[in-house]
């Protein structure tokens, strides 16, 4: 089946090659538009943001002392503190796609129950850190804090609701808990650990910033120089080498993706007519956030590849209302996530997960729309 | 000795199941490796982050890839735990 599948996306391509009208005016413009996004995305965030971005996650998969959060996430924990934990630490725990399903299978049978597994299920890949930094270094910071703040409360929202709907089928299934401190936990201090953090996230910030340039190069050599420093004299040498090899391990699974995405949205620009983009999308109005709920819920984003393509969209005459909400579903629901979680959660549970996160993010959005001009 | 591979087939278990056959034959031991996919079956073990890996019911390693020079010295220390009456 394997081989069939790869012997049909070749030779779809061959007969794209062979039959496509490469001299029509349609095609040209759209590989240029693609190309010259490519080159927009090399030159304004490549350096800037997305290498500091992968190095922050390398650091939050190598440093941060993950049995301590997920500790928080277990049954003997206080709902006030499960669902702000379970909130946020999407960004924490869930740095590769694969780990969220089991961590929310575990939450909900043997930890916090319905309502945090299903907060940590939607901030998983909602608040994946480097998508937030690329959303800030493309779109303005303005958007990157409001989808971080949209997503975690949306996620407390959608699991307080899922806990009082669900209320009978919650309880603990069994089982003692979790087995931690297996290993991955560094034996740093919290203040080296979130120092570094710090340091790496400010050099993607002082890039940001627009102050004089040799005041921006000062600052920047200034904290990579405090990063080495730490390095050097606090981390052993084995953990280094580990978190070079996230950094990178990371970087190769995303940046193709990113790459063939960012080229796919300048195509968008060219291809899609403007008016039919500001039909759909061009107001701040509940339909407009309706559209791009259910598109953002169908359609499967590669990680990062939603920032290129909603820049795109709103070059077209997307509105920010809209843009916001594609970005609350776009990366935690797709066609794909949503069969699994039929599967994992039931039919029922499954759907009352999927319509809430939908019209959670439309409110969102909407409400984004109106007060973040 | 049985040897479990807990992870729903992500790149990392299957980097560990690779290592830990790896491992096993640096050591010249035998043990059956099974790969544990389903997520029941993962949780039902305690392991919230994958990859995790379970030598005869018991889980020694979970939320990374170890070296295969660390499996080795986990399939020892659990082979001194079992000989010890």
């Amino acid at each position: 089946m394997k081989e069939w599948t790869k012997f049909s996306v070749l030779a779809g391509a061959f007969l794209l090659f062979y039959f496509a009208p490469m001299d029509a005016p349609i095609v040209i413009s759209s590989l240029s538009a693609g190309m010259t996004l490519l080159q927009e995305y090399a030159r304004l965030h490549v350096l800037t943001c997305l290498v500091p971005a992968f190095f922050i996650a390398g650091t939050i998969a190598v440093y941060v002392k993950k049995d301590a959060v997920i500790n928080l996430l277990g049954p003997a924990t206080r709902k006030s503190i499960a669902y702000p934990v379970a909130s946020v630490s999407g960004g924490i725990l869930a740095v590769c796609s694969c780990t969220i399903l089991p961590l929310f299978t575990g939450i909900y049978k043997r930890g916090a129950g319905i309502g945090p597994a299903v907060a940590f299920l939607f901030t998983g890949p909602a608040i994946n850190v480097t998508a937030i930094l690329l959303t800030g270094s493309v779109l303005g910071w303005d958007f990157a804090v409001s989808r971080l703040l949209a997503a975690t409360t949306i996620s407390i929202v959608a699991g307080l609701i899922m806990s009082v709907v669900f209320r009978d089928h919650d309880g603990n299934k069994g089982g003692n808990g979790f087995a931690t401190g297996m290993a991955g936990d560094v034996p740093y201090s919290n203040f080296t650990v979130l120092s570094f953090l710090f340091l790496q996230l400010a050099v993607l910030i002082i890039f940001s910033l627009t102050i004089p340039s040799f005041l921006k190069a000062f600052l920047v050599i200034l904290s990579v120089l405090a990063i080495v420093a730490i390095v050097f004299l606090k981390f052993q040498r084995e953990h280094t080498v580990e978190w070079l090899e996230q950094t990178w391990d990371l970087t190769k699974k995303i940046v193709p993706y990113l790459f063939v995405g960012v080229f796919m949205a300048g195509i968008i620009e060219v291809v899609i007519p403007q008016e039919f983009v500001t039909a759909l999308v061009g107001e701040n109005s509940l339909p407009a956030n309706a559209v791009a709920s259910t598109f953002g819920a169908f359609m499967y984003f590669a990680t990062l590849t939603e920032v290129p393509i909603v820049q795109k969209f709103m070059a077209l005459g997307m509105e920010r209302g809209p843009a916001m909400t594609l970005f609350l579903t776009g990366n935690a629901l797709s066609l794909p996530s949503m069969l699994v979680l039929f599967n994992v959660m039931g039919k029922k549970q499954a759907g009352v997960y999927i319509l809430l996160i939908m019209s959670l993010s439309v409110v969102a959005g909407w409400l984004f729309g109106e007060l973040v001009p | 000795m049985t040897i479990k591979v807990l992870g729903p087939g992500c790149i990392n278990c299957k980097t560990l199941e690779r290592r830990t056959l790896e491992a096993l034959e640096h050591l010249n031991l035998q043990a059956e490796v099974q790969k544990v996919e389903d997520l029941d079956g993962i949780v039902s073990y305690g392991v919230m982050r994958t990859p995790g890996l379970v030598i005869d019911e018991k889980v020694v390693w979970q939320g990374g890839v170890p070296t295969t020079a660390k499996i080795q010295e986990l399939i020892l220390a659990h082979e001194t735990r079992a000989s010890q009456p």
